[in-house]
Formats: structure tokens, sequence, C-alpha cells
């Protein structure tokens, strides 16, 4: 019986083959063979009876139509999907593109590469719009061994992709795949992904920002580091703290309030382990903080409620001369209180004949300094103060007379405008000011970071520890500190009086593209070209949090200045604002049409800026965004776009750079392109 | 399989020296070459991103590969973007144009200038949430004028990148000598052989370009001080028609600034202070000189023409302006051809000669020099209209030659014309002022004789309303006999020889109105008219 099968199968196999002698042999043999069995006794048929041998040919003689098997039962799934009821169509839509992805490579890995180009190209279009910058990577995969090499690809295979999908979807999706027979999909399905079944109704349509994200990390990890508790309060002992403790008497503050700040220090304390462990402690207090900035408007001295938790700080911070901090809380006193209804005014520094060569710019505090980094290398300060006497007149002489008997234009003040800086090999990427303006810090493609005076106009220091191109590095809020992020997959903290870094934090599974300080100073967050942003803590070095969401490399960060949300740009022009205790985002802010090179919140966080390449500057509304969520977190919200306040066009002028000085005026730069 | 082909590989294996790379090796290469390529644009898009801009370059790349560690392909890094060409006889072999660059060429170039330094602008961009209409910002809908001076300021050293600097004219000496020269042989010695040989050289000499808007400048401005001076003034239009005699120089820029002292030498109330001075003779030369400017120009500039014929026909129709500046208009009109005349003089000459009867009568006006004037304003009519009647009636060839007629018709050409009448428009000519003999060329083009443009030869059939209207008004009862004479000789004759032709009927209208119009030119010249009539014609119509 079982014989016969196989001789079948053997037969069948020679014809398909074409090896017509052989099959001519092979039936001759066998001819004689059964010959020889009359005659003989039936021993040589016990040899191969093995059933599970019979399956294997019987596979073995399909081979050649997998491929075909593969587009068959996709396309089959697809038209499924396409043609299933509204109200589990989006849920179902999400389990195809992690079907696509690795029908695709599974094809990739059993060598049929032509095949899976066909493949890969009958169905792009439908991920085009959602996963274009997966669908780039991935096209280039062209052999087995590019699919191990390619680190994005090689993550996907070896984790699970996680779909949150109602119980009912699930149930649908399994009975199709089970009555179709389509085993090759529920094979993949079992395979690379996870259900996160819920029960009840299908999520709505609207709430996109649970798309499914390709990482590369496995998403049990994030959820399990996103569990760790976070303490997002600001500082205790900051200056805004002290302005509005002490109000007038500042001088002598220190020691009078010695024991008093003890006892709140507990309380702050508390508050601030609650408000890291759940966020919905904390919902009482932001409610107190919008309270509370109702009524500051008039006074600073109506400050029963603090507004936010307070923390120790976990480093040594540096000590803030008296003169300064008198300056400071000068400019605080000063500040313009910033609200959808009173918006900022907003200087922009156009650079210009830069010969497409300004690779970054960056404002001092005060927006006294504007500097530019190049690509042929050279950090050119210019100070505007001196600069723009007639042009900002008033407005600059007010924000820097605090600061501007510090500043020496230098030797060169009578032909050329700027402070020219040069020492480093390589296309400057980043540069980033010290809080007081005195110091400024860059990084380059030669893989060094180095420190400046501004004051003595000399290169202090070179800090070498990268061992790629430097992208970003960002000056920690009060100085002296400093984080920098690379090509090499790290971000690293140093600090100004060492050469070697303090901490480095790996875990990025690509460039490290941006940096940004919290607020105090206990953690950063990195940017990176795998479409996520880290949380880590400084005294560790541990990731804290993983935010998942982006499609594509995050571009810039900024933190609120209450420490509770965090915003991040990407290249497609999507911005996202986190809640960093939860670890979700908030809102996602669309308008942008193209990269987000930078992003602000004013001082007291009820207004982010962002400057894009599609030359514009957004202002954004974040005290209506993110109450919203507040009131309705049980995701019923359509109503949780971030509001985008006004948007302000450039003539022509990327915007490269924004700042909001300490009295919450806007500082912009950009580079006039001549056709944009 | 993958988007490089096995032969890529071939190529570049054998342009490394490597002859005997297996097919095999090819094809598996190709995927990997592939892939490699795809991995470093996208390090190159990084390093893009990262130098904040949102276009690739070739530094980029160059970037892209340091960061693997491979030397970056030196060469391409040169701004502008790089030009393919397409090898010839492939459809999709594309090679980067490399040109031969002299090395001496290079080192002898003078430095460029040096670029621009960078600079850093500031301006408000919003000021509380509303943006500034000011140049900096992109422009609003309502683009109000700047706020204050600081905005124009910094706009002027800002936006404009490439700053334009002054060109400097530089003249060589030779040439300023030569300016010197003839500009001094026109004030002072204008008769002497001296200025015909500069006027020669002008006509002729390549190389005077540069000097061209100094001339202008130098007519313009001796033109509007000289116009006492009749010598001058007509050396000066010498060296206008020189200049535009001469066929190297490109004298369009400079026609604006030319043209009003050439018309004001036109119709300048007095040209010359000394009764001696011939300002007639000035003003038929320079009548010539603009038809010819307009031949020549009009048909770049459109409202050249337009422009001049409302200049001419004001001082025309002005009874104010003197009998000088009247006469020189009519010659400028003239000049411009028959259908000028035609459509401007002829309909206004009625009213007109009613004006200029009592000034040509000796016991109305008193004064000589006023009546040898109004004379000399209606001889130049009598021409004009002469002239005018003389090319309508020449399209009418001999009955005998109707069918060479409609041939000439059809083609709407001016080659084709009867020999006969041309000799004897050449008789009649006689009567005409010299300088027009001067103008007759060879005998093939019987237009040219009479009048500048030819061009407007083509179109002179269509019939002009004007005419027909004055014809019946004045004319007197005896006119519509001879109309009806004239009419039905032609009938008899075109029916003869034609039998429906499409053109009859124009030709009969024509015809009509030519009759119309030779019998009120009649009524206003005389006999003095008829000498303009050629003969086969004049025997029709009498």
């Amino acid at each position: 019986m079982e014989e016969d099968q196989l001789e079948k199968f053997v037969v069948a196999y020679l014809k398909k083959k074409g090896f017509k002698q052989a099959e001519h042999a092979f039936q001759e043999e066998l001819q004689q063979h059964q010959s020889k069995n009359n005659s003989s006794s039936s021993i040589s048929t016990n040899s191969i009876t093995d059933p599970d041998f019979a399956k294997h040919l019987l596979s073995f003689s399909e081979f050649e139509s997998v491929v075909a098997r593969y587009q068959d039962g996709y396309s089959k799934l697809r038209s499924w999907t396409y043609s299933s009821l509204d109200l589990y169509k989006h849920e179902l839509l999400r389990v195809l593109y992690p079907v696509f992805i690795h029908c695709f490579m599974d094809l990739v890995v059993k060598g049929h590469i032509q095949g899976a180009r066909t493949f890969f190209n009958s169905f792009r279009e439908d991920h085009e719009m959602m996963h274009s910058r997966d669908l780039q990577k991935l096209e280039g995969v062209l052999s087995p061994s590019h699919l191990e090499e390619m680190e994005f690809a090689h993550s996907l295979r070896h984790s699970k992709v996680k779909i949150k999908i109602c119980q009912y979807t699930y149930e649908l999706l399994l009975q199709y795949l089970h009555k179709t027979q389509l085993t090759i999909m529920l094979g993949i399905i079992n395979e690379h992904i996870n259900f996160q079944v819920s029960p009840g109704q299908p999520i709505s349509i609207s709430d996109d920002t649970e798309v499914v994200t390709l990482i590369g990390s496995s998403q049990d990890e994030a959820t399990q580091i996103n569990q760790k508790e976070i303490q997002w309060g600001l500082l205790e002992d900051s200056l805004e703290e002290r302005l509005e403790k002490s109000g007038v008497l500042l001088s002598d503050s220190e020691k009078a309030e010695g024991e008093t700040k003890e006892g709140e220090l507990d309380e702050n304390k508390k508050r601030s382990v609650e408000g890291g462990k759940q966020g919905t402690s904390t919902k009482k207090l932001k409610k107190d903080k919008a309270a509370s900035a109702m009524g500051k408007t008039g006074r600073p001295e109506a400050n029963a409620v603090i507004t936010a938790p307070r923390v120790k700080p976990e480093l040594a911070l540096p000590v803030i001369s008296t003169e300064v901090e008198k300056s400071i809380l000068e400019d605080l006193r000063n500040r313009v209180q910033l609200s959808s209804v009173s918006l900022p005014s907003v200087n922009f520094y156009t650079f210009i004949n830069t010969h497409n060569g300004l690779n970054c710019s960056s404002i001092s505090h005060d927006g006294s300094l504007v500097a530019g980094g190049f690509s042929d290398s050279s950090l050119k300060v210019w100070d505007m103060a001196k600069l723009g006497q007639e042009a900002v007149g008033s407005v600059l002489q007010g924000e820097n007379d605090t600061t501007s008997s510090e500043y020496v234009l230098g030797s060169n003040g009578g032909k050329r405008s700027y402070t020219l800086f040069q020492g480093h090999s390589g296309p400057v990427y980043s540069a980033t000011f010290s809080p007081l303006g005195d110091f400024l810090l860059s990084s380059s493609a030669d893989s060094t970071v180095r420190l400046w005076s501004t004051t003595m106009n000399a290169n202090l220091v070179c800090y070498k520890g990268h061992n790629y191109p430097v992208w970003d590095v960002q000056f920690s809020p009060l100085g002296h500190y400093f984080a920098s992020a690379s090509h090499d997959r790290t971000a690293r903290i140093w600090s100004m009086d060492r050469i070697q870094p303090l901490r480095i934090m790996a875990g990025h599974l690509s460039d490290v593209d941006c940096v940004q300080w919290h607020v105090n100073c206990n953690y950063i967050a990195t940017g990176s070209s795998d479409k996520t942003v880290r949380l880590w803590d400084v005294q560790s070095g541990e990731c804290v949090r993983i935010f998942i969401g982006h499609r594509s490399m995050v571009l810039s960060l900024a933190m609120s200045s209450d420490g509770r949300y965090m915003a991040s740009g990407d290249e497609d022009g999507a911005i996202m604002m986190w809640d960093l205790s939860s670890g979700r985002c908030v809102t996602p802010l669309m308008g942008h049409t193209s990269c987000v090179w930078s992003l602000a919140f004013s001082c007291e966080g009820s207004l982010l800026a962002s400057g894009s390449a599609d030359c514009t500057v957004k202002l954004w509304d974040v005290t209506a965004s993110t109450k919203v969520p507040k009131t309705e977190e049980n995701k019923s919200g359509n109503t949780n776009r971030l509001r985008s306040l006004r948007t302000l066009p450039t003539k022509s002028s990327p915007v490269y750079a924004l700042r909001f000085s300490r009295r919450n005026l806007l500082f912009a730069a950009g580079v006039l392109s001549k056709s944009v | 399989m993958s988007i490089v082909p096995k032969e890529t590989i071939e190529v570049i294996a054998q342009s490394i020296g490597i002859n005997n790379l297996s097919p095999d090796v090819a094809l598996a290469l190709a995927p990997d070459v592939e892939y490699r390529m795809r991995e470093i644009m996208q390090e190159a898009v990084k390093c893009m991103r990262h130098s904040k801009r949102t276009t690739l370059t070739a530094e980029d790349v160059d970037g892209a590969l340091n960061l693997r560690n491979v030397e970056p392909i030196y060469g391409f890094a040169s701004g502008g973007p790089l030009r393919f060409k397409r090898a010839i006889g492939h459809r999709d072999l594309f090679y980067i144009d490399d040109k031969d660059v002299d090395l001496k060429d290079v080192i002898e170039a003078p430095l460029p200038k040096a670029p621009l330094d960078a600079a850093i602008l500031c301006h408000w961009l919003a000021i509380e949430g509303v943006q500034p209409a000011i140049p900096e910002n992109a422009s609003v809908e309502v683009i109000t004028a700047p706020s204050n001076v600081k905005d124009h300021e910094q706009k002027d050293d800002g936006l404009p990148v490439d700053i334009k600097l002054p060109v400097k004219h530089i003249l060589s000496r030779e040439l300023q000598l030569y300016f010197d020269k003839i500009t001094e042989l026109t004030m002072s010695r204008s008769d002497s052989v001296l200025f015909k040989q500069a006027l020669v050289s002008l006509a002729t000499d390549s190389g005077l370009h540069p000097l061209v808007p100094y001339f202008t400048y130098f007519i313009a401005d001796e033109v509007s001080h000289g116009l006492s001076d009749y010598s001058l003034l007509f050396a000066l239009m010498r060296v206008v028609r020189s200049l535009l005699q001469n066929p190297h120089i490109h004298i369009e820029p400079y026609l604006h600034q030319l043209m009003p002292s050439v018309v004001t030498c036109l119709v300048a109330k007095r040209l010359g202070n000394r009764f001696a001075d011939d300002h007639w003779e000035l003003r038929d030369f320079t009548a010539n000189l603009v038809a010819s400017i307009c031949k020549r120009f009009g048909h770049v500039y459109n409202n050249l023409q337009t422009r001049l014929t409302k200049t001419l026909l004001n001082a025309f129709l002005d009874p104010k302006r003197s009998l000088t500046q009247q006469y020189g208009a009519i010659q400028g009109l003239a000049a411009l051809g028959p259908n000028v005349v035609r459509i401007l003089i002829l309909p206004n000459l009625e009213p007109y000669m009613r004006l200029l009867e009592p000034e040509m009568l000796l016991e109305k006006q008193k004064n000589e020099m006023k009546r040898n004037e109004a004379w000399r304003v209606y001889g130049a009519l009598l021409h004009a209209a002469g002239q005018c009647i003389y090319d309508l009636l020449k399209m009418f060839p001999p009955l005998t030659s109707l069918p060479a007629h409609a041939v000439w018709r059809s083609n709407a050409r001016v080659t084709t014309t009867v020999p006969n009448k041309r000799k004897e428009s050449m008789e009649h000519l006689g009567e005409q002022p010299p300088h027009k003999k001067t103008a007759t060329d060879g005998p093939i083009l019987p237009v040219f004789t009479n009048s500048s443009p030819s061009h407007m030869e083509g179109i002179s059939v269509v019939p002009v309303p004007g005419d027909s209207n004055i014809g019946p008004s004045s004319s007197s009862g005896q006119t519509p006999n001879e109309i009806v004479d004239g009419r039905g000789k032609r009938d008899k004759g075109d029916k003869q020889a034609l039998k429906k032709s499409a053109l009859l009927n124009q030709i009969w209208k024509n015809d009509l109105d030519s009759g119309h119009l030779l019998v009120s030119l009649l009524e206003l010249f005389g006999e003095g008219i008829l000498s303009f009539i050629p003969a086969p014609e004049m025997s029709l119509f009498l």
C-alpha cells in the first residue's frame, strides 16, 4: 500500500523535474523489483514504511509552489479582511502588516528571492502610507544572509508583535483561517503575533495611537521597563520654587527658610513618590497646578499649593553664584504669562549666505548669543546684543543687560560680525549653550565633543569617548553636566571637569539622534532612528521608559517645565506628546509636513513651539490638550489632538532652533534657503 | 533579480582587472551590491537629516561612507548638480560629462569673487502671536508698507544675497578719440569732404557699437540745443542715417532716445534761423529717415508707427500749427506710404484745403513768405495725394491683360507688373522732388519708386470707407456719369474676359472707390493730379 504511494510520488517527482531517463530507469527497475518481489518475500518493503518519510516527500514535491502558496494565502487573507465588517475591519487590518512582513521574510529565508520580490511589490502599496520607512529598509533584503545581518530584520524575526484585538475579532480571524486552511498564514500568526485579546467592543478607529509599529525590541520588555517608577517632579530648592516661596526677600532667604524647608521637603517627597507610581494620584496635583497657575498670574506669593512634586537631585549640582541667581530671579519675576489667548512674541534670527553649510544652530537662554555649526567644521557665534543693537534694540537690551558685561567680542570685532571657533575636524552637528551662556559645547562628525568658553573665545576641553559621529549634545538645565548622543547607539553623560564619560546609556537599536535633559536633571531622554524614545535614569544609567509610537526617526525632544510631559518630533512631521509617568502617548500632533527640527516648551509649560523644515513655526496649546485625556482617559477621545494655536510661516527659512527665554520671549533661528 | 544587473558587476570587475569572473559569482554579488548600496544610502539620509537638510548631497554619501570606514568617492562634491549624458547608441546608459580643463586656464583665471560671509539678521516673526507685515516675513495677504526705516535697511543689506555691482563701461582710448573726432566734425565742419568720409565710416565700420549710447545722447543733446543751426541739424540727421545703415550696430535699444530728435527735425516750427536755410530739404530728408526707421523696426516695435503717425497727424490737423510744421507732417506721412496717406490725409483733405486756399492766394495773404510756405504745403499735399492715387490706379492693369491681373491679385504679390505701365510712371515721376528719384532702384519693383513701405501694398485692395463718403458728398452732377461710364466699360471688359470670378466684386468696388477718389481729388487739385495718373487708366476714367 504505502510502497505504491511512495512509488507514485517518486514517479511524479521525476516527471515534474523532467528527468525522463531517470524515470524510465526507475520504472524498469521497479518492474524488475516487482518480479523479484513476487519471487522473494516482502522484505524490502519494511525498510521504507515510515509515514513521516512519505509526508516529507509529499512536501518535497510541492516545493515549487511555495511562493504561490504564500502569495495566494496572503491575498486571500487580505481580501477577506478588506471585505469584513467595518466594525472589525481596522482591527484586522493591523494584523495584515506583520503577516505581510513575515511572509516576505519567510520567502527570503527559504531562498525564493525572486518570488519574495514579486510578493513584496504586489502588496507593498497597502502599507506604503503607514510604514514606508520600514518597507524601504526591507526592500533591499535579497538573501538570507542579509536578514541575519540587518538588525532590524533580525530582531523582527526573533520577537513577537503585540497586537490588541477584541475577543470577537480574534475568533473571527481564527475561524476564517481554520476554515480556509490557510496554514501558512496561521503559522505566521502563531509564530510572530502575540494577541492581547480584550473582551468587549472593538477599539474605535480614531484611536490610532495604538497602531502597530514594528520596532526591533520586544514589546514585552518595553512594558516591563515602563512599569518602573520614575520621579518626574521638579527639583526641590530650585530658583522657581524659591521665588514662589520667598517673594521679595531673596538675599537671605536660605537661612531663614532652613527649617521650614525640612518639613515641606518630606511632604514633597511623599507626593513625588506617589506621583511617580501612578498617574492617577497626580491628576489631583495637576488640577491644583492649573488652579495655581490661574492665581499665579496676579501674585507670585500665592503658592500655598505646591504645584508639582519636588524631588531630590541625584547628582551633585553646581552652585549658582548669587548675582546670577539674582538676575535669573529678576527674569522670572518679569516673565510674561503665556496661554492660548496671550501668545508669545517671536524673534527670528535668519542666517544668510551660509552656502548650504549650516548644520545646526543654538540660541543661548537669554537670546543674546547665537551659535551656528557648519559643515566645514567651524563653529560661529554671533553676539546679537552687539550686532543687532539698533535692530532689536530695547528687547535684547532688557534680555541681556545682566550678562552683556561679561561678553567680549574678541579681537576680530572689527571685521567679522561673529567669533569663529575652529577645532573640529568634521561637520559640526550640534551646539548647546550653558544656562548662563558662558560655555558652549559642540559635537561633530569627528566623534568628539568640544567645550568652548564664550568669554575667552577659546577651546577648553575636547571630550573623546564616542566612536562615531556625535549627533547631539545638550547641557543639563543647571549646567556642569551634559549629555551626548551618537551614531554608536549610545548616549553618554559627562561632566565638564572630566574627560571620561560618567555614564553610558546603551540600549537603542540604532543611532541615538537627539538627547534632552529632564528638568530635574535626574533623567535624560533620547530619541533614536529605531523610532523609539527612551528615558534613562542618570544615576543608575538604566532605561526607565520606552516610548513607542513614532513611525520614523526621532529628531527633536523637549521636556515640559513641570517635568510631566515630553514632546518628540520626527522625520515625517509628527509630534507626539508623552506622559512620562505612564509612558503613554497623550496626543499625536499632526500639522507639519516635513522634519520637525526643534521643539520648545514655554517656561510655565502652557505652550509648545515647534520648528520645522516646512518653514513654519507652530504654536500648540498644551494645557488644553493635556487636560482632555485626564477627564476621559479611557479612550473615547477623538478630541485629544493637541490644539494648534498659530502657524507662523517664515520666508523660505527652515526653522533650526527654538528657545524660550526666561521671560518667555521665543527665539527662533533658521537659514534662508533660496528655493523651498 | 536585483536592480543591479550582473553585467554591471562584470564591467566593474573588468575595470579593476579581474577578467575571468565567473557568471555565478557575478550573479551572487549583484544582490549583495544592491543591499550594500541601499544601506549606504540609508546612512546618507541620516547624515542629511543631521545636517538639517531635506535634499541629499554628495557630501552626505561621503559621510555615510566614512561611517562605514570606506574611502569616500572623491570628485563629486563640487556643489553643482551632476549632469548626466546619454551614451550614443545606448538607450539607458549614462555617463557624467567630464570636461577637459586646461590647467593653464585655471591658473590664469582671475580669482573669483570671495563668497559672502555668513551673517545673521534679526526680525520679529510675530509680536504677541501676530505676524507683522514686514518684508522679512512671508507675505501675508495684505502687503502693507514697511513699518519703519529700519526694515528697509535690513532688507537692503540682507535678503538679496547676490548683490549686483554697478557696471563700469570701459571705452577704449581709440574709440574715445574716434567719438571726439566725429562730434567735432559734425559740430563744425559738416560740409567738408572729411565729414562725408566720416559718414561712410559710421555707416560701414564694425566695432562702433560701444559708442552708440554716446552718439544717441550726443544727437539728442545737440538737437535740443541747436534747433537754430540748420547745418548742424542736417549733419546730425546724416549721422543718424549712417548709424542706421551700419549693419554692425544694434541700434534698437537706443531708438527711443533717437526718435524724438528725429521727429523734432521733421515737424519743428523753425529749423535754422537764416532765410537761406533750406529747411524744406531737411524735412524731406528726415521724412525719409523716419520712414526707413519705421520700415526697419516696425515689426519689432508694433506701436512705433502708430505713435509716429499719431504725432504727425496731430501736427497736420492742428490749424494753429505753423505751415512749416504741417509740411513736415505731410511729408512724414507721405513717406510712410500711400496707404497711410489714403487713410489719414485724404479724409481730411477737403477741410484742410479750405483752410489752405486763402493762404495761397495773393490777395488774401500778403506775406510773401507765408504764401510761399502755403504753396509748398500745397505741393506736398498734391504730391502725397497724387502718389496715393497713382498707387491705387497702378493696380489696374490695362484691360488687355486681365488674366495676368487675376493671377497677380490672387497671389497678392507685387512682383509681377506690366512693364509698359512702369515706364509711364517713370515719366510722371519727373515732377517729384529730387530725393525721390535717388530712391529709385531696379525696374523690377516699381513700388519702391513711389513709396517706401512695400509691404503695405498687399493690403491696399481693402476699400476705404472714408473715400466713398467723401465721393458722393463732394461730387457734383457730372461725376455719376463718369462713374457709370467707367463701370460700364469695366463691366463689359470683365464680363468678356473673366466669367464669374469671385474677385470681380472686389475689383469693381475698388474701381468705384478709385473713381470717387479721383473725382474728389480732381476737384481739389484741378489738373495737377492728372499727371499722376497713368495713361491707360486716364483714358479709362476720362
